[in-house]
């Protein structure tokens, strides 16, 4: 596909998220800080289930060899810069995908947010140039390389590969489990609600 | 008009972006927001500081700006969706934070969220829309982390705010 392709389905791609997350008011912040601080679980639920809907989608399409999976190899740069942004995330009250969405409803603070991930990346190059950690893709084998803290790469696809099992059965299983966690939200929150139920009408009969 | 005079319910609105992301997935690859907000870095950093920026490695080992990088455009389409559905269901118009507090969270979480983005080569998107369903080992460690560093701030939130 010409480069002009890919950049036009991008973009319509991007409008379709922007007017459906402006929409539903989904942030990715929120799942997982209403989550922890509130009990409240209105994203996480969704995050859950798009999860489940992406797992089937990407595995199915890996069995047979289509699609184009992230090829990059994985360390512990993974675990550490995703800790930073979780931190991140939820003190600037956005996510990636919200940040652009706030600001498009006219949210300045959703801008100026955007504005210091863009400082941040750019401080985060200066920092690369003195210890070139973690190590650039081109020179990236595939192979762990425990001296850079690196891993190597697999996916569903390495898996199928190796264990001659198709990936969409370790889909299978992903999905299941992203579906007990589901299940369990949705019972606790049954829980909560027939516990507020029950109390409303014990102080009714008392009254 | 009905769709932009209520909210949608989250669990729909995710499930077709998760449908068109497999689409995107089979076409050039799955969504992600990382990538495109680090070449506009790029793209912006070069404007500043023209060949200067061929001192500093990063700009031509891993990101050599470049405006043909398809994931610019998400992040540009989801800017402009957000703004015409905001403005059709007349729900824009300028948000500005009151207190100083604010700022200073929204300044130092913006600058966390840029560094471990570059650090980790992935963000919040492609750990739970691409790394994780792709069962990619990288997506596993970083929803770790992920879900440490909302703990760890939303404790910090706690209490700077009091919630």
């Amino acid at each position: 596909m010409s480069v002009l392709g890919e950049c036009l389905i991008a973009f319509i791609f991007g409008s379709c998220v922007g007017v459906l997350v402006q929409r539903s008011r989904f942030c990715n912040a929120a799942a997982l800080r209403d989550a922890i601080l509130f009990k409240s679980f209105r994203n996480t639920k969704a995050l859950l289930v798009a999860m489940i809907v992406l797992t089937i989608g990407f595995t199915g399409f890996m069995t047979i060899g289509q699609g184009h999976p992230m090829h990059f190899d994985v360390g512990l740069n993974q675990l550490i810069g995703l800790f930073i942004f979780g931190i991140g995330m939820v003190l600037a009250g956005a996510c990636t995908v919200s940040t652009w969405v706030k600001a498009g409803e006219g949210n300045v603070g959703a801008a100026w947010a955007l504005l210091f991930t863009f400082i941040g990346m750019f401080l985060f190059s200066l920092v690369w140039t003195v210890n070139y950690w973690p190590p650039a893709p081109i020179s990236m084998t595939g192979e762990p390389n425990l001296e850079a803290l690196q891993f190597g790469f697999a996916n569903a696809a390495t898996l199928q590969e190796k264990l001659k099992i198709p990936a969409i059965f370790f889909g299978i299983l992903q999905a299941g489990v992203l579906y007990a966690i589901y299940r369990a939200i949705v019972k606790r929150e049954n829980r909560h609600v027939q516990t507020n139920t029950n109390a409303v009408v014990k102080k009714v009969a008392a009254e | 008009m009905g769709f932009f005079s209520k909210t949608l319910d989250p669990v729909i609105a995710l499930v077709t972006i998760a449908v068109l992301d497999i689409f995107l997935f089979v076409i050039v690859g799955a969504w992600t927001v990382g990538g495109g907000e680090t070449m506009m870095t790029g793209l912006a950093a070069k404007a500043v500081l023209g060949d200067s920026i061929e001192k500093i490695p990063f700009w031509h080992l891993v990101f050599p700006p470049t405006w043909g990088y398809w994931k610019i455009y998400i992040s540009l389409g989801m800017i402009f969706g957000a703004f015409v559905s905001a403005v059709i269901s007349k729900e824009f118009y300028l948000r500005i934070p009151r207190r100083l507090s604010e700022w200073v969270m929204i300044t130092i979480g913006g600058l966390l969220m840029g560094i471990g983005i570059r650090l980790a080569f992935v963000c919040n998107v492609s750990t739970f829309f691409g790394l994780t369903p792709q069962m990619n080992m990288g997506g596993y460690l970083a929803i770790s982390g992920i879900i440490a560093g909302a703990w760890v701030g939303s404790m910090a939130y706690k209490k700077i705010l009091g919630v």
